[in-house]
Parts: C-alpha cells; sequence; structure tokens
C-alpha cells in the first residue's frame, strides 16, 4: 500500500489500446503537418505566380468584369483575359494593397432570371444560399507621369492574402492593410456627417 | 373592300414613317441645343479637369470604393466630352495645362448595402452613396459645387452604386454652365456659395 511505483510485469489489459490511441495520434500530427505545409503559401522569389481573377476596374485596356488569369512575371503584375492582349503594371509603381471582402450573388443572369421565375417567391430562398465570398484586392499605384490609378480584382477567398505577400516579395513599397468591409449581412448602417 | 384594306394598310405606314421622322428631328434639335448650351462660349478655349481622390471624410468607406469612384468618375468625366483633357491625380501633365479646373469628391453620406439582403428582400439592403462634388480653378474660385447621390437599390453588385455615382456626377457637370477661362479671368471671383445647388434625385 505505501509503495510508489508498482511493477507490472505483463503488459496489462489495456496496453493494446493505449498504443492504437497513440499511434492515432502520431498519424494526427504527421498528417495535419503535412496539410500545413501544403497550404503554406510558396514565395520564392523568382517561381511564377497565378491564380483566376476578376478584373472589377481599373485596367488599362481591359473590360471592366472579366475573368482572367492573375499572374507575377519577374517584376510584372499581369492580367490576362483569354485570347486577349496581357495588361501588366510595374510592381515597384504600386503604393498601396488593401485586402477587402465581398459577398456576390452566383450564376449571372440566367440565375436571375430563374429566380424571378420560381413560383411563390421561392427564388428568394435561392438568393439567400446563392451567394459567395470573395476577397477584394485593391492596388494603388502612380503611372509614369506620376497620375494615381487605382486597380480592383476579385479572387477567391483566401487568395488575396496570398496575392498581397507575393507583391510585397516582389517589391510593392508598401505593406497590405484591410480593407473595411463592403457588405453587411443583415442591417443597414447610416452615416452622416451632420 | 381589299382595296379599304390596303388603303388603311398604307395609311397606317405612312403615319408611322412620319411620327418616327417627326420625331427623330426633334431628337436632333434637341442635341444641337443641349451641345451649345453645355459648352462653353466659342471663343473661350476648353478647361481641363484634374480628378482628385475620394475624401472619404469620417466615413469608414473601404479603399475599393474609394478608388472604384475615382476611377469611373475619369471614365465618366472623358465621355462628357466636356473637357479638353481629364487628368489624375498627381499628374505631372497639369502644371503645364493653363486652364485646369480640380475636381474635389467628399463624402457625405453612405450607407453600406448587401447584395443578398437585395436579392432576398428587394425593399432593404440598398448601397447609398451621397457626395458634395466641387469644380475649383488653381486660385480657388468655386465654379461648380453640387451634391450628388449614387444608389443601387435592386440588381447589380454594391460596386455598381460607385458607377452609378460617378455617372451622376459626370451628367451634373454636362449639364452645368459656367465660365469658360477668359472670361472668369475678367470677371470677379466666383461668390463660393452661389453656385451651390442640390441635383435632383436620380
Amino acid at each position: 500500500m505505501d509503495r510508489l511505483l508498482v511493477v507490472k510485469n505483463g503488459p496489462g489489459p489495456f496496453f493494446v489500446n493505449r498504443v492504437l490511441i497513440a499511434v492515432f495520434a502520431l498519424w494526427l500530427c504527421v498528417s495535419m503537418a503535412a496539410l500545413a505545409q501544403n497550404s503554406a503559401p510558396r514565395l520564392k522569389a523568382n517561381a511564377p505566380f497565378s491564380i483566376q481573377a476578376t478584373h472589377v476596374l481599373g485596367l488599362p485596356n481591359t473590360k471592366n468584369n472579366c475573368n482572367g488569369t492573375l499572374s507575377t512575371h519577374d517584376n510584372l503584375l499581369q492580367f490576362q483575359q483569354s485570347g486577349q492582349s496581357v495588361a501588366q503594371i510595374d510592381i515597384a509603381s504600386v503604393r498601396d494593397v488593401f485586402l477587402g471582402e465581398e459577398s456576390k450573388q452566383v450564376g449571372g443572369l440566367p440565375m436571375k432570371i430563374g429566380k424571378a421565375a420560381a413560383p411563390y417567391g421561392s427564388g428568394r430562398l435561392v438568393s439567400l444560399f446563392a451567394h459567395k465570398q470573395y476577397d477584394t484586392l485593391t492596388l494603388e499605384y502612380v503611372d509614369g507621369n506620376g497620375g494615381f490609378h487605382g486597380v480592383i480584382f476579385l479572387v477567391a477567398k483566401g487568395q488575396g492574402e496570398l496575392v498581397t505577400k507575393e507583391l510585397v516579395a516582389r517589391g510593392a513599397s508598401s505593406g497590405t492593410h484591410e480593407d473595411q468591409p463592403t457588405t453587411r449581412s443583415t442591417s443597414e448602417v447610416a452615416h452622416e456627417n451632420n | 373592300m381589299k382595296t379599304t384594306k390596303r388603303n388603311s394598310w398604307i395609311f397606317c405606314v405612312a403615319a408611322g414613317v412620319t411620327i418616327a421622322l417627326a420625331l427623330s428631328v426633334g431628337l436632333a434639335g434637341q442635341t444641337a441645343t443641349a451641345k451649345s448650351s453645355g459648352g462653353t462660349s466659342g471663343s473661350d478655349p476648353q478647361w481641363s479637369v484634374q480628378v482628385e481622390r475620394i475624401d472619404p471624410g469620417h466615413m469608414d468607406l473601404a479603399h475599393s470604393f474609394q478608388v472604384a469612384i475615382y476611377e469611373n468618375l475619369l471614365e465618366e468625366l472623358a465621355k462628357t466630352k466636356r473637357f479638353k483633357q481629364v487628368l489624375r491625380e498627381g499628374d505631372s501633365k497639369a502644371g503645364q495645362l493653363p486652364n485646369l479646373l480640380i475636381l474635389k469628391t467628399k463624402l457625405v453620406k453612405y450607407t453600406r448595402g448587401s447584395e443578398t439582403q437585395r436579392a432576398v428582400t428587394t425593399v432593404s439592403g440598398a448601397t447609398k452613396l451621397s457626395v458634395q462634388s466641387q469644380l475649383i480653378t488653381r486660385d480657388g474660385n468655386i465654379v461648380l459645387d453640387r451634391s450628388v447621390q449614387g444608389n443601387v437599390r435592386f440588381f447589380g453588385s454594391n460596386f455598381r452604386a460607385t458607377h452609378n455615382l460617378a455617372r451622376n456626377i459626370a451628367k451634373v457637370i454636362k449639364q452645368s454652365e459656367w465660365p469658360g477661362p477668359r472670361r472668369l479671368a475678367r470677371n470677379s471671383p466666383v461668390n463660393p456659395d452661389s453656385g451651390r445647388h442640390t441635383s435632383p434625385a436620380f
């Protein structure tokens, strides 16, 4: 009764369970570490970087609200629509990068027509679920004459941060900022000066 | 019977053609009037304009919105053909232009909206923007001072409000009259309060 240590000769009745739990825990740790490694951004200085994005506005000679590929090559940020010419910005001329969020209804015009045609106003119910969160990427840069430009891209949620890191790594002169959210899900807030 | 039908058919077509012609002539006349009243006087040189970035004041307007208003303004002002050149803020070419107006835009009121809310409820979730726009000469004379709104109430993304606002500002500028550079130089400085108006609701 007074002995602190009890020496056991056999493995005991729960030994197998304990081993199994330990192995499972080890496997969980290893797989999580592997996952984290995979999802971490690869920010090699000269590695090509390319994602799908929507150009909202701002790039010269590029249509507004068009989809394309946003990529970096050397010191240039490029946006290319499929089959169109490339629009590019010198990354060194980027003064500020703002990252925000935007919720958009998906499906475009066909979805809108479908929702309008749905009986008993059930289209509204569809609208409740048919939206998607995007990251808004706002770049402010200056041209050769010193003129101020702004460009806005919509990228998939989570990718905005990767782009901003990539831009900063490639020489965008300022750090990134969190942009104010442009949407509010429940209530409107009005602000007045007076 | 057949002849009567044919006659009435010919009469209808003729009437339609006459009405279409009359309407097109009327519209052309209106456009010509608008053009003559919209521009500055013939001898006066045309103004150029430099667009400044949006001043958000105390509002927490997202930078994406500020940039969207600024870029849309540049686009819409160029469309009006009211100015010789439309320059961006910081453009070094502005220093060489003799007749330059500066467009300042200050945010007065902002209501955040939600596209989903608009799609679900129809009546709520509108994004509303209200700004004070001023056209100012280099000397600080205010030649135009207007309050303009831009909203998106039913369809479209929140950025649609910035496009509507820029379009409304350009519309107000296109429809307004102000003295040309020579006339302004001859006259005494414009009283800042005299040009203050509120634009009609769009």
